[in-house]
């Protein structure tokens, strides 16, 4: 059983996005420590990349900073390691697949696969270039997360025969970024893809308020959340980390109750 | 760049693994002695399994040339490599029954065996410290050695991080496994298959595009072969956009570079100026067909968001056009062109505020609205099956240039120039020519202030391969991937990619490319319009100053067309302001 599974054993899953090095490495790791120890089943890490053409304004403003901060794949890579000697649940990297590519695949993964990151989300990555990845990514023991969207309709199935670790759902059409409502019917989409996969399926894209991450963990089995927390980093800078702990403390609560 | 050669293959499963592996080469061992020696039967069969993208090289030992070059003659192998003690002699009688590209290996001991392969007739030469032993020699021996005609040399690669991955598939293989590193390009065989251009193109979008993208491909299989569709862009094409532009013959540049003889291809006569409106046409009309009412676009100097706008005018759409915040400033003109055409602009203010933040834009805004609106994707690149559409729609360039110059000379070009940013009007001018081998397709990349600086947007003189903007292609970047800020005066030229045809026209290097300064094609704008009376774009210009540059080391009975892809009148104030000069329209 993939390591991810363990995220889900525990009910409803709450999973937080952070974007690493926003706005610095030290405040990144008291992040990453103040979500698991208010209950983040899952933790999505984010290596920056200068052009996220799947981010809204939020994530593609902490992208900016973090790389402007002189935030490097290395050293995310060194925080990951740092962060390992105590945090246990588990880490997925969600990046652009050139980081992965640039990098070289191989020595990315297995470099994953030797800092404890147990699976790896990219947004420009469809089912139709997996390939790309998923060999090195197998060959390491790191999931190579797939994703299905409002629009992928006959797709969903042939996505979900094949993923791994979990299914990411994408809540909306368009880009990262909370909203008001999700008008989207993600039961029906849930619905074809857990007839065709065991794995735990995730809401993400558009959720901020506790009401929206219930609602998203009823109908699936978790719920992610990205641009919200940015925000609160954005506010708070270095100070983010309690602040960020309150907020997924009280995901957690709400998608407990789902 | 650097290339793969796996050595040796002789089982259905050493092809299965290396169409998985895709390197870039393959080789058979025809010399009888080896214990990977394959039959030149059993090599066609394993041929015939091997993916199109992946290159057979032949490998023999004082084979007669006649051998060999039914080998490749009858395509089982499509390069030739000598490791015996074949001499200048042998390899001329090769060539003349080949024109297929022939490797010559050297054993390299000493400082004289690295001079004895520099002077190789070959095309290439294969630098090795015994038989494919897989052993590193010193190549600290090959310090000083200059290839002639850009040739490639390859070298043993040492076992290092990089390939353990290619080494585990080789399971068993021992030292004798032979994984060779190229460098540089040669003629290869790749195949173009669907949304491949050898290792570049694909489809690296959000899920949430992927049915529009198979949608429009879908559609476009369905349009582009339909008589209807066809005669209706034609008579756009013909009655609207003033198609065909004029080949025309600048004899007075001819006079003075005293060379080659000079036409230029007249795309900026065109209806809005430039070759955009072509794509654009067919795009709308798709766009229509698809039952789209709403047409998004990016754009860089303006020129494609006016025929964006231009045929969203005329077909009755709604218009957006993504424009990065510096481009408006620098094309102020456009922006009010476009607004006047009823189409709204939106700058773009994100990362560098210029061409690729506004195709990033623009792609976000596809993601949340797909219904009623095209992409409208203004060069041959983004996810298949753009770089396939947009060239075919810029195909007309080099289908005219053939006829017309078949018509004023009756006969082909020598050469072909034109600028490359994405690179549409460049594979429009190139398309027809392609198989042509005599003819040379040359783009010309922005090389800004100078490819040895910063301020640079020469993809292919300083980038590497990557994923971006949902393609495989070349890009500029860092060391960890991050997409590098580029720099050109032309604003149109000014992006950190190229098409991914045209990566795999190099890779095969059937096309060159070659950087152009700013100050170069500043001077090529002020020249043209001085000696032929025509103002080309600022990206048109540097094509033209290759051009110059060319043109008088060439036979006076040669030809040079040059693509003049748009006008210039949208950029007087920016090449003023470059001269010192601030305008006040």
């Amino acid at each position: 059983m993939s390591n991810i599974r363990t995220a889900f054993a525990r009910g409803k899953a709450f999973i937080p996005f952070i974007t690493c090095g926003d706005p610095d490495l030290e405040t990144t790791a008291a992040v990453v420590r103040a979500a698991a120890e208010n209950g983040a089943d899952l933790i999505e890490l984010g290596i920056p990349f200068s052009d996220p053409t799947a981010e809204g304004p939020v994530i593609q403003g902490a992208n900016l900073r973090a790389l402007a901060g002189g935030v490097t794949t290395d050293k995310i890579f060194a925080l990951v390691r740092e962060l390992r000697r105590d945090v246990t649940v588990p880490l997925v990297f969600m990046t652009y697949a050139n980081v992965v590519f640039s990098y070289g695949a191989e020595r990315f993964l297995s470099a994953c696969a030797e800092i404890g990151v147990d699976g790896l989300i990219l947004p420009d990555l469809p089912f139709e270039e997996k390939e790309e990845f998923l060999p090195q990514c197998r060959a390491n023991g790191v999931d190579l997360i797939s994703l299905v969207a409002p629009t992928s309709e006959n797709r969903i199935a042939m996505i979900a025969r094949e993923a791994e670790g979990f299914l990411y759902i994408v809540s909306s059409l368009g880009v990262t970024g909370t909203r008001s409502e999700i008008k989207t019917d993600l039961a029906s989409i849930v619905r074809v893809a857990r007839a065709h996969t065991e794995i735990p399926c995730a809401i993400g894209f558009g959720i901020s308020t506790p009401e929206q991450a219930r609602a998203m963990a009823a109908v699936a089995d978790g719920a992610i959340v990205g641009s919200a927390i940015i925000k609160l980093l954005a506010h708070y800078g270095r100070d983010a980390a309690p602040h960020v702990g309150a907020y997924v403390k009280s995901m957690k609560d709400a998608v407990s109750r789902a | 760049m650097t290339k793969i050669k796996l050595c040796g293959l002789t089982r259905r499963r050493d092809i299965e693994a290396a169409n998985r592996l895709a390197p870039e080469y393959v080789g058979f061992v025809f010399a009888p002695k080896s214990r990977r020696y394959v039959a030149p039967e059993r090599a066609a069969e394993l041929k015939g399994l091997l993916s199109p993208g992946v290159a057979a090289v032949g490998v023999f030992v004082n084979e007669p040339p006649e051998n060999v070059a039914a080998l490749l003659r009858r395509g089982v192998i499509d390069l030739a490599q000598l490791h015996g003690n074949e001499d200048g002699d042998y390899i001329a009688r090769l060539r003349a029954l080949t024109d297929k590209p022939i490797i010559q290996a050297f054993r390299v001991r000493g400082a004289r065996d690295a001079a004895a392969a520099e002077a190789s007739a070959a095309d290439h030469i294969l630098l090795d410290s015994g038989a494919g032993s897989g052993a590193a020699f010193d190549w600290g021996l090959l310090d000083g050695l200059q290839r002639r005609r850009g040739g490639g040399a390859a070298f043993p690669l040492r076992r290092g991080r990089e390939l353990r991955h290619r080494d585990r598939r080789r399971q068993g293989r021992g030292k004798n496994g032979g994984v060779c590193m190229r460098r540089e390009k040669e003629d290869g065989s790749m195949t173009n298959q669907k949304g491949r251009f050898g290792v570049h193109g694909g489809q690296y979008i959000p899920e949430t595009l992927m049915n529009a993208v198979i949608e429009l491909e879908a559609a476009y299989e369905r349009c582009k072969d339909d008589p209807s569709f066809n005669a209706e862009l034609e008579t756009l094409l013909n009655e609207y956009a003033g198609r065909p532009s004029r080949l025309y013959f600048a004899e007075k540049m001819t006079r003075e570079l005293g060379g080659a003889r000079i036409y230029l291809k007249r795309e900026d006569l065109n209806h809005t100026g430039a070759h955009k409106i072509n794509n654009v046409l067919g795009q709308a009309l798709l766009a229509k067909r698809m039952g789209k009412t709403r047409l998004i676009a990016e754009t860089g100097a303006g020129q494609h968001g006016v025929a964006t706008a231009t045929a969203a005018a005329l077909m009755g759409m709604e218009c957006v056009v993504f424009m990065g915040e510096e481009d408006t400033r620098r094309q102020a003109l456009n922006v009010y062109r476009m607004r006047l055409l009823g189409a709204e602009v939106v700058p773009v203010k994100t990362g560098t505020a210029t061409l690729k933040d506004a195709v990033s834009e623009a792609m976000r805004e596809w993601t949340s609205r797909i219904d009623d609106t095209h992409y409208c994707l203004g060069s041959v690149m983004g996810p298949h099956p753009f770089p396939t559409i947009v060239r075919d729609f810029q195909a007309v360039i080099s289908r005219e240039i053939k006829a017309q110059l078949r018509e004023k000379e009756g006969r082909l070009p020598d050469a072909v120039i034109a600028c490359v940013g994405g690179g549409s009007n460049a594979i429009g001018s190139f398309y027809h020519f392609i198989g042509e081998k005599s003819v040379r397709l040359i783009g010309c990349e922005a090389a800004g202030r100078g490819v040895d600086t910063f301020e640079t947007a020469a993809t292919m003189a300083v980038g590497r391969v990557g994923i971006f903007h949902g393609m495989k292609s070349y890009f500029c970047q860092d060391e960890f991937g991050q997409i590098a800020p580029v720099y050109s005066i032309s604003a149109g030229l000014d992006y950190p990619g190229v098409g991914p045809e045209h990566a795999w026209l190099r890779d095969i290097g059937r096309a060159e490319y070659v950087p152009v300064t700013d100050e170069e094609a500043v001077c090529a704008f002020e020249y043209l319009a001085r000696t032929e009376g025509i103002i080309p774009a600022i990206e048109s210009a540097h094509a033209v100053a290759c051009a110059r540059r060319l043109a008088p080391e060439m036979a006076k009975e040669q030809i040079v067309v040059v693509t003049i892809s748009g006008r210039g009148d949208k950029d007087c104030a920016a090449v003023a302001r470059y001269r010192g000069e601030d305008l006040h329209e």
